[in-house]
């Protein structure tokens, strides 16, 4: 038996919990975030369900996974698949890899890395500067979107890290049926 | 009391002893149904005891469900038991759903549930079965009470009260503490030797604590008293000076005299009560390790008597009677009588076979200790991790053997590196025996399985198990549970025929189905082979071919073994009707679905009107195995070297083409090729296609060509199971020397392919 109340845990740090979404925030809550550049857009996730970011590192292809699958990479051991954000968004190919990082986040018990151009900075925001996602967004549908957090110069793109990798389903048959065609 | 508020450990330890006894019990119900004479009393008294063990651990966990459940089968069994109701299949049939029952509960409590009420119509029916006697039931144990009372002028001691639901058992308890008392003698004999002292200190303390439920059972505060000393001295004597062991050895024996007293009086319901506080307060003083004053510790002249007089435990004369009992060695024969004149002749004869059993069983019977599965996983894992590294370590020594810098350092680093490669191959293969376990967990369900198919569809079937004891390693084991169960539910409602027509095809009433196992190399084989109809290979074909399965061409073309791998395929079944047994066509596609995982592979014969045999062959571990490196493309792929014949470079004057598919002819078979460049989508390479893999599963077999060979390896199998990188041609993946990902080629998935493309060429 922990000594600790798990319930007053919960209630100091009511703020993104670490599934991947952002979770519905009381007025003027600050949320802790990761920022990231993919193409022209800068976009953040909650720090809580980042489990570490690497540098880029030999990424193993699997033939025939989706084609934004980058492949697997050993995490310690742990084999885990590794998206291209830029495909899955389709955007054009990254020119410069230099400072490229994959960020590891673990969203509903699975343990998925994503290759993002540069990791911007950790930052908090408060929820009051978060707007719900625009109508239509440049390239990405609005479902990955949970929000866009307005600061002084820039827009932050709230990524739904659920339901982007979530919806792999409708792809991958897509994908099947492709291959059997 | 709720789940949460129970002690977690206890719980668990609850559950697992539970489910082990709910195994036991299954089966020896089904032993029992058909049992001789001889084994009744015997099976009946195994069934009794482990139902009643979880229902007193039950209802000390305060699981009032499980409890009321079993104790309403416990009532039933126990009719049985003393003959007073008659074994028949509905009785058997109540209690095996009992047992049913019991487990479930036992599975809801394990997921954390709280128990399942049992069924009241079954609670109805147990008591039903049992009530026409149930008067009588009481009455008869409380018979060996009311005789025991003229005799109690006689006897020394108070007359025993417990409880009504405690008097059945106390048989029982009289015969463990029997068992222990036999233990006691070995572990005193080792005791006195210095070089075993410490293993004996430890079974010993192990009996100790065994012994102290069943003094708890008796509510005798004298015999817990002196159990629990022995649980004292046991934990005490590892350190005890020299000169005080044989004091030491000479009290344990005497805690043991005083048991068996006890044993022998509780026999004739009686309970002793001694003055134990001089033997206590002076064997305590010994397990502080101080010696005794000299007068008290040389007076007794190690006469166990002696002492026991000196501590005050028994008066002179009071003694007279317990020294016409010969020394506790010879005890047990003198427990015969007294239990005589207690219960029937038969139970006597049980108590000896019994004790006898038990005692050679004793000696032979490893010391095990209880681990959490999740340990032995982080063991493995730990274990895949350093194999890994090996193989890292050594691609570095060949290296440096390469760089041709031959120095002493150079040579004592390969040196090193060699040994430590010899040692992780005794590791690996240490790890992988503690996950191994015998067939028998899975066997021993069987038994039930084709009785309940037999009652269901009258008929007749005898299951004969070769093997059991076979050991696989524990994800095996678990594989392969389901698809057992389909072959041989098949077995017995497609393959055993109805008695009279077994009669009239002249063959014995009874079928037979014939499961065994045995090591083959690295393989285990799992065969099950029935006497029944057999497979019919015109019924089979005609099914493939409505169902689009192949041409008829194809199947005039079939070996008949091949024909039959039809049976495999999803929802093929030739069953007319569809039965709540079988006649679905999914079990069977499990069947092969689970042996494919396991990277195994599977057979049938077949003989129309004679029987079938279904063989099966699994690698006996999966997680850790030997595997070629290939390069295709400019990557590199690995394939178990278990599906692997051979390896052969194929000349270009070899290579036909066969409708539109490669084959090549290797000495008098002509195999299919399969372009891995092709198959993985990757990009050509110079000096490409040199040499074919021949892999073979389950009868098919085909050459996988690719670009380069790079070498074996043990590799150390990780799931790919995310699903973004499911779907291709893999069984995993596995990190190389450099730390790098390699997939593992599935190669039943790639023969899938082929004779896919063979049945689509040929159809089109």
């Amino acid at each position: 038996m922990s000594i600790e109340n798990p319930n007053a845990i919960g209630d100091s740090a009511g703020n993104p919990n670490n599934d991947g979404t952002i979770t519905a925030v009381s007025e003027g809550e600050l949320l802790q975030l990761v920022s990231f550049v993919v193409g022209d857009e800068e976009f953040a996730v909650p720090i809580l369900s980042v489990q570490e970011i690497n540098r880029m590192m030999q990424i193993t292809r699997v033939p025939q996974s989706p084609e934004y699958v980058e492949g697997v990479i050993n995490l310690r051991g742990k084999i885990i698949p590794v998206i291209d954000l830029r495909k899955r968004f389709s955007m054009g190919e990254l020119k410069d890899s230099s400072d490229a990082r994959i960020i590891v986040v673990e969203v509903a018990n699975r343990v998925i890395g994503f290759t993002v151009d540069r990791v911007n900075e950790v930052l908090r925001i408060s929820s009051d500067i978060v707007d719900p996602p625009p109508s239509i967004c440049s390239s990405i549908s609005t479902d990955y979107i949970q929000g866009v957090g307005k600061l002084n110069d820039r827009l932050l793109i709230m990524l739904n890290l659920e339901k982007l990798f979530a919806d792999y389903d409708m792809d991958e048959l897509e994908q099947v049926t492709k291959n059997a065609a | 009391m709720s789940l949460e508020d129970m002690d977690q450990s206890l719980l668990q330890d609850f559950l697992t002893e539970a489910g082990e006894l709910i195994e036991q019990l299954d089966s020896d119900l089904v032993r029992l149904e058909s049992s001789s004479e001889s084994e009744h009393a015997d099976l009946c008294n195994s069934c009794f005891r482990a139902l009643h063990t979880i229902k007193g651990a039950a209802s000390f966990l305060g699981l009032t469900a499980v409890t009321t459940f079993a104790h309403a089968a416990e009532d039933c069994l126990n009719c049985l038991r003393k003959g007073e109701i008659q074994m028949t299949p509905d009785v058997m049939d109540a209690l095996l759903r009992s047992a049913d029952i019991v487990r479930d509960q036992i599975e809801a409590l394990s997921n954390g549930e709280d128990a399942p009420e049992g069924p009241q119509d079954l609670i109805d029916t147990l008591h039903a079965l049992a009530s026409g006697d149930d008067t009588a039931a009481t009455d008869e144990s409380s018979d060996p009470a009311t005789i025991a009372i003229p005799q109690a002028d006689e006897l020394p001691g108070e007359t025993l009260d417990l409880p009504a639901q405690k008097v059945d058992l106390i048989e029982f308890m009289i015969i463990d503490l029997q068992d222990y008392s036999k233990q006691l003698d070995e572990v005193f004999d080792k005791i006195g030797n210095d070089g075993t002292r410490h293993e004996a200190a430890e079974i010993l303390e192990e009996i100790a604590d065994n012994m102290i439920k069943t003094a708890d059972f008796f509510e005798l505060d004298a015999l817990c008293d002196v159990v629990k000393l022995l649980g004292r001295i046991a934990s005490t004597i590892d350190e005890c000076p020299h000169d005080l062991i044989d004091e030491t050895v000479i009290r344990l024996k005497a805690a043991k005299f005083l048991i068996d007293d006890q044993t022998e009086m509780l026999g004739k319901n009686r309970a002793l009560n001694w003055p134990l506080d001089t033997f206590i307060e002076r064997t305590n003083t010994l397990c502080d390790h101080k010696p005794l004053e000299d007068d008290v510790m040389k007076k007794h002249n190690d006469d166990i008597q002696q002492l026991l007089i000196l501590d005050k435990v028994v008066t002179a004369e009071a003694d007279a009677t317990p020294t016409e009992a010969p020394a506790p060695v010879e005890e047990s024969e003198t427990d015969q009588p007294i239990t005589e004149t207690k219960a029937t002749p038969e139970a006597t004869a049980k108590t000896e076979t019994k004790a006898e059993a038990a005692a050679p069983a004793k000696k032979t019977v490893e010391q095990t200790i209880r681990v959490e599965v999740s340990r032995l996983e982080s063991l493995l894992n730990l274990v895949g991790q350093l194999v890994l590294n090996k193989n890292r370590v050594l691609a570095l020594t060949r290296t440096l053997k390469d760089a041709n810098t031959s120095n002493e350092l150079n040579e004592d680093f390969v040196g090193a590196a060699g040994e430590l490669d010899r040692l992780m191959g005794e590791l690996q293969v240490s790890v992988m025996r503690t996950r191994m376990q015998p067939l028998a967990k899975l066997f021993d369900r069987y038994p039930r399985v084709i009785r309940d198919i037999a009652r269901m569809t009258s008929k007749k079937i005898n299951l004969q198990i070769e093997g059991k004891e076979t050991e696989v390693d524990k994800s095996v084991l678990e594989q392969l549970a389901d698809p057992l169960v389909h072959i041989l539910r098949n077995s017995a409602d497609h393959g055993v025929e109805a008695p009279e027509d077994r009669l009239t095809n002249s063959k014995p009433e009874v079928g037979t189905i014939t499961l065994s196992a045995e090591h083959q190399g690295s393989h285990v084989r799992v065969a099950i082979k029935d006497d029944g109809k057999g497979l019919d290979r015109e019924v089979i074909g005609n099914k493939a071919l409505e169902r689009g399965l192949t041409t008829p061409e194809q199947l005039a073309q079939l070996s008949d073994n091949d024909v039959f791998r039809f049976i495999f395929e999803a929802g093929f079944s030739t069953a007319e009707q569809v039965s709540d047994l079988s006649g679905r066509g999914v079990g069977m596609d499990v069947v092969r679905t689970n042996i494919n995982k396991l990277n195994g592979s599977i057979n049938i014969s077949s003989k129309k009107g004679k029987g079938t045999t279904i063989e099966i062959l699994i690698p006996l571990t999966v997680a850790i195995m030997p595997a070629m490196v290939v390069g295709v493309g400019n990557h590199t792929y690995s394939i178990p070297l278990q599906s692997i014949l051979e390896i052969v470079r194929p000349g270009e004057e070899d290579v036909y083409s066969v409708n539109g598919q490669k084959v090549m002819r290797l000495r008098d078979t002509v195999l299919p090729l399969l372009n891995m460049r092709n198959r993985l989508n990757e990009l050509p390479t110079e000096n490409g296609d040199r040499f074919a893999v021949v892999v073979a599963v389950g009868g098919q077999s085909a050459g996988l060509v690719v670009d380069s060979l790079i070498g074996q390896q043990e590799i150390v199998i990780k799931p790919l199971d995310d699903a973004y990188t499911q779907g291709g041609p893999f069984s995993g993946a596995t990190i190389q020397e450099d730390g790098e990902v390699c997939l593992i080629l599935d190669v039943i998935e790639l023969l899938k392919h082929t004779t896919n493309l063979g049945q689509e060429k040929a159809a089109a």
